[in-house]
């Protein structure tokens, strides 16, 4: 049971219903999903006004850079557990995060610029949604440069954790500021100013059929990642 | 207890300044990195005549730099000299942020009064509206100092110093950098958005809580 107070994901690893989930449950729930996910995307969406088929890079692209995002904030509060409780558990999940948000944001941002060339011409013209996915890409290879120069594991731990959560603080410039600050050729969000939803049903049901999708992929990544960093460890 | 602390940022803002004046090579890095710079710039443009955009990126991309080559240095020397654990048993960690923070300060708004004069003049450069430049560089240098001090205390003890300083400077910086570009185009004949000054005066003061808050945890360590 679990008693007030205490952490979920302790009790997920103190009961082995951690593992059970990571190595049972996720696998099965990951491969339907994505399976699902590229049958909407190549077979079933419509080929949209204006973009053609080149639409269907978007619906990898928009995922990649919501997991790039999550990655960056998970890596944050990961980093706030560490300076909390200092367990080394939180530093490994920390790092673990910030190795796989480098790698989305590369994926997000090599796809945004193929879609960019084949819709307005030029792979990159530091459109605002260009220039918020480079400094996460900046803020990622900062912090993993951090990490490669700092020798004592104790003493890393602590300064990531405090550069992942002052990092952290260019958010809502790079969100709400960054935008306004230049012309953009780039499509509103999903969620325009106005609250309502401005897509259609079908590619908004793909869209969020893959941002789930890519979200598993990174939960199961990053806590793979850590096992087999604990199990090198051990041995 | 709140005049403790005055009197804390007071003294190691006073301890930094006399170990400046004494040991001048930190300065003379700075002070010259900027003069090295400008001159490249200058010379590189032989009096040819360029955007306000341009202009206002140059000058920005020479402070920044210049800023580089002495700001992370505020915590390293101590920690060289070995006089970092001294300071970390008597100096409360509040005051010897502040503190260096304010050192920090001075000394990049001493750099820009040296380096701005001297970039106007060597390149020609006609301002439209002084107040705007002189707000920009004043709060472009405090976000700077800010981020600069709690970075500098990071990367002590990193087994790699050269350019460490620089790229985890750049994306903290960013929110700062940019607005100020465009308001520096702005004194030099662009369109004035003053608002951002604001956007600045926000973040630096975001910046410093942030900084303040997440000092503690690298001055007590276990």
């Amino acid at each position: 049971m679990i008693t007030f107070g205490m952490r979920i994901d302790d009790w997920l690893y103190d009961t082995g219903m951690m593992i059970v989930i990571q190595k049972r449950i996720l696998p099965w729930v990951l491969g339907g999903l994505t399976a699902v996910w590229l049958y909407l995307v190549f077979l079933v969406v419509p080929p949209a006004q204006g973009l053609g088929n080149y639409v269907r890079i978007a619906f990898f692209h928009i995922p990649m850079a919501w997991v790039s995002v999550l990655a960056f904030l998970m890596s944050a509060w990961w980093g706030a557990g560490y300076l909390r409780r200092q367990e080394m558990k939180a530093d490994r999940l920390s790092a673990a995060s910030a190795r796989l948000g480098l790698m989305f944001v590369v994926l997000a941002t090599a796809s945004g610029a193929v879609f960019s060339k084949l819709t307005w011409g030029a792979y990159w013209n530091w459109d605002p949604r260009q220039t918020t996915i480079f400094v996460l890409l900046l803020i990622y290879g900062a912090y993993l440069t951090l990490r490669a120069a700092m020798p004592e594991p104790r003493r890393r731990a602590r300064v990531t954790a405090v550069y992942a959560l002052f990092s952290f603080l260019t958010v809502p410039f790079l969100v709400f500021i960054i935008p306004r600050l230049y012309f953009s050729l780039h499509p509103s969000p999903v969620i325009n100013g106005s609250g309502s939803l401005d897509m259609d049903p079908v590619m908004l049901g793909t869209l969020l059929v893959g941002l789930l999708d890519a979200t598993f992929l990174y939960v199961w990544l990053v806590f793979r990642s850590v096992d087999s960093e604990d199990k090198e460890a051990l041995s | 207890m709140q005049q403790s602390i005055w009197q804390g940022i007071k003294l190691v803002f006073c301890k930094e300044l006399t170990v400046g004046m004494r040991f001048k090579a930190a300065w003379a890095a700075m002070f010259m990195f900027a003069l090295t710079t400008l001159a490249c710039i200058s010379l590189a443009m032989q009096g040819g005549a360029a955007e306000p955009r341009l202009l206002a990126a140059l000058l920005w991309v020479s402070l920044f730099f210049a800023a580089m080559a002495g700001a992370d240095r505020v915590f390293a020397d101590e920690d060289t000299a070995g006089t970092l654990l001294t300071l970390r048993i008597f100096g409360p960690a509040q005051a010897v942020l502040l503190g260096k923070m304010l050192y920090t300060l001075f000394v990049l708004v001493l750099l820009s009064l040296f380096i701005t004069p001297l970039f106007l003049l060597l390149l020609d450069v006609t301002v439209t509206a002084p107040l705007v430049l002189l707000g920009t560089v004043l709060l472009g240098s405090t976000g700077i100092a800010a981020a600069g001090t709690l970075i500098a205390a990071l990367t002590t003890g990193a087994s790699v110093h050269s350019g460490l300083f620089s790229i985890l400077m750049l994306p903290v910086i960013l929110p700062v950098f940019l607005p100020a570009i465009s308001l520096t185009a702005g004194a030099f004949g662009g369109a004035v958005a003053v608002s951002y000054l604001g956007g600045m005066a926000l973040y630096d003061f975001i910046l410093i809580v942030g900084a303040s808050i997440l000092f503690d945890y690298l001055w007590y360590e276990d």
